[in-house]
């Protein structure tokens, strides 16, 4: 009974460090433009709207954290194996991952936005030397919570994969966990704050990107700001749930029958299904059908 | 329209070739009587589980929704990433799962790889539907079909204009959480099959008892199951190329050329992941 008192806390310990790693995940690629809504941040210079987003796409994020994570982890696992405290071992480790991050975000801006040179496209060394390090303090939230997750589940829960190869695994479901959650919100509700509330952008308005704030320009802080209020929380929750959920079925279920596990993880998915079905009729009777062309046009 | 020679294209569903059909045969008949060659009957049957693994992943990445970059903007439905990325996402979350459960036997292993990738998906698709409603004020709507096959939901009056829909509808739901279960099989049953070849091959090679084996065992076959769970999740996503729905999508009629592509990609790289230890040992 107290293994599995233990395990609870433990599991639960691991959602909230995923609930922290999700939200710095999604902000942290809002702010560098990575993910999906790079494409109009790239595309806007081409349709004559040059504007002072950051612009580092260095891959999808699943990848990209893929990489990040499993790096961390890897340089954590070194310095432990060097008889360093774990936990200063994980700081470390998150921390000279974070250069990489740094690098790549800096090359990738400096490329991209120098493609864009025929259009007329500055590149910005002020927003290379402001918005990197913010980038680079999010991902270091994002992939030492990661890390110090991983972690949890070797040396409290028993997990038989090595540390880097468990920073693989969440790297790359954290990424896909906040792309596919943070993105929309992004993409839709801020690139094209200007378009109407409740509507889809229409194909049309690609590339007409919002460039000013209430005061000159807009920068990705602002999109970082505005991206923390609900896109970064719910990716948050989102990968808080998947790694809690996955724990919690085993840690729990597994004592009482091998079949626990499976038989909890279907019910569990029987109640998202739930979830999600109510959630969508509830939109279809709120919002109701669009009723004429004029109000769902740009 | 094309102003390219060649044959005829049917709306993008392309049957494999013969001389397609001839030389997958021919590279599995190789790569099984290679593994039978390296690892007698152990290393055949391993492989057939990791052929069987890969077709799994390839296929079931075919019914995981993904929109891409459209999706980001409300212009498309599905998931607002990349099609190899999120079954990546979902196959790795189930390896997890079955690898914890190993010990506890082939079934609970594949079963627990299964709906760990389940999970995941059921959990991400809810909350792509949460963040469209509540953050976004914006309902889901195929651009594909006009009824969700499932529901019986009607779609064009809840499209909003100048998109091809949005959002996930439940069809779409339903197809991620089995694409997740699909590639949380495939992936947990390659680990499993590399584990066991390794194990008795680490063991002979260093004089080892296989608890003493183990955690290089595990790590080898990890990475391996790692590697070839995205080694078929690209082959399915150049398939689609680009955006699909779900199961419902025209596309979806695309996946046995992927399934072909599949096996024959995971006996190749299969019998190197066999033979990998042999080798070593001849050195």
């Amino acid at each position: 009974m107290e293994e599995i008192v233990f395990g609870i806390g433990i599991t639960a310990l691991a959602g909230a460090l995923a609930t922290v790693a999700g939200a710095a995940e999604d902000v942290e690629s809002d702010i560098g433009s990575q993910g999906d809504p790079n494409s109009q941040v790239q595309l806007a210079p081409q349709m004559g709207y040059i504007h002072r987003i950051f612009n580092k796409a260095v891959s999808g994020e699943p990848p990209a954290y893929g990489l990040w994570v499993a790096l961390g982890a890897g340089l954590a696992w070194a310095f432990m194996t060097m008889q360093i405290n774990p936990i200063l071992a994980i700081v470390l480790g998150s921390a000279l991952a974070v250069f990489v991050q740094g690098v790549y975000a800096t090359t990738a801006y400096l490329g991209r936005t120098a493609s864009l040179a025929k259009f007329g496209q500055p590149v910005y060394i002020d927003i290379l030397k402001s918005m990197t390090t913010v980038t680079m303090a999010h991902a270091f939230v994002a992939i030492f919570t990661t890390v110090a997750m991983c972690y949890l589940m070797i040396v409290a829960l028993g997990h038989p994969f090595p540390l880097p190869l468990l920073g693989i695994v969440w790297g790359i479901a954290l990424g896909a966990a906040g792309s596919a959650t943070g993105n929309p919100f992004y993409g839709k509700e801020r690139q094209y704050q200007e378009q109407k509330f409740g509507a889809g952008v229409p194909i049309s308005a690609s590339g007409n990107i919002v460039r000013y704030a209430e005061a000159g320009q807009r920068n990705s802080l602002d999109n970082g700001f505005f991206s923390a209020k609900l896109g970064g929380p719910a990716s948050g929750i989102c990968f808080g749930l998947i790694v809690f959920f996955e724990l919690w079925r085993t840690v729990v279920f597994e004592e009482l029958n091998a079949w626990g596990p499976v038989i909890v993880g279907v019910v569990v998915i029987l109640i998202f299904a739930i979830i999600d079905r109510y959630i969508e009729v509830w939109a279809r009777k709120t919002f109701g059908p669009y009723t004429t062309s004029e109000e769902a046009s740009s | 329209m094309t102003a390219l020679g060649g044959p005829k294209q049917t709306a993008g569903v392309q049957p494999p070739t013969g001389m397609g059909l001839a030389i997958s045969i021919i590279l599995i008949i190789v790569a099984l009587a290679l593994a039978y060659f390296l690892v007698q009957m152990a290393g055949v049957i391993a492989l057939v589980g990791i052929i069987i693994g890969g077709v799994l992943i390839a296929f079931g990445v075919h019914f995981v929704p993904v929109g891409g970059a459209p999706a980001a903007m409300g212009q498309s439905p599905g998931i607002a990433t990349g099609v190899a990325m999120l079954a990546a996402g979902a196959g790795l979350a189930g390896l997890f799962g079955g690898a914890w459960a190993a010990p506890f036997g082939f079934g609970v292993a594949l079963a627990g790889g299964a709906i760990g990738g389940g999970l995941l998906m059921a959990i991400t698709c809810t909350m792509v539907n949460v963040i469209y409603i509540f953050g976004m004020g914006i309902p889901a709507a195929s651009g594909k079909v006009e009824k969700d096959p499932i529901t019986g939901d009607t779609f064009p009056e809840y499209k909003s204009q100048g998109t091809e829909g949005h959002g996930l509808p439940f069809i779409s739901w339903v197809g991620g959480v089995v694409g997740g279960v699909l590639g949380g099989l495939g992936g947990t049953l390659i680990y499993l099959e590399l584990v066991e070849v390794y194990q008795t091959q680490l063991s002979a090679i260093l004089g080892a008892t296989v608890d003493q084996i183990a955690s290089v065992a595990i790590s080898l076959a990890g990475i391996f199951a790692v590697g070839m769970f995205l080694m078929n999740a690209v082959l399915a996503a150049y398939n689609i190329t680009g955006t699909i729905e779900g199961p419902h999508d025209p596309k979806f009629k695309r996946f046995p050329r992927a399934v072909i592509a599949a096996a024959v990609a995971s006996a190749v790289a299969g019998i190197f992941a066999i033979g990998l230890l042999e080798l070593v040992g001849v050195f």
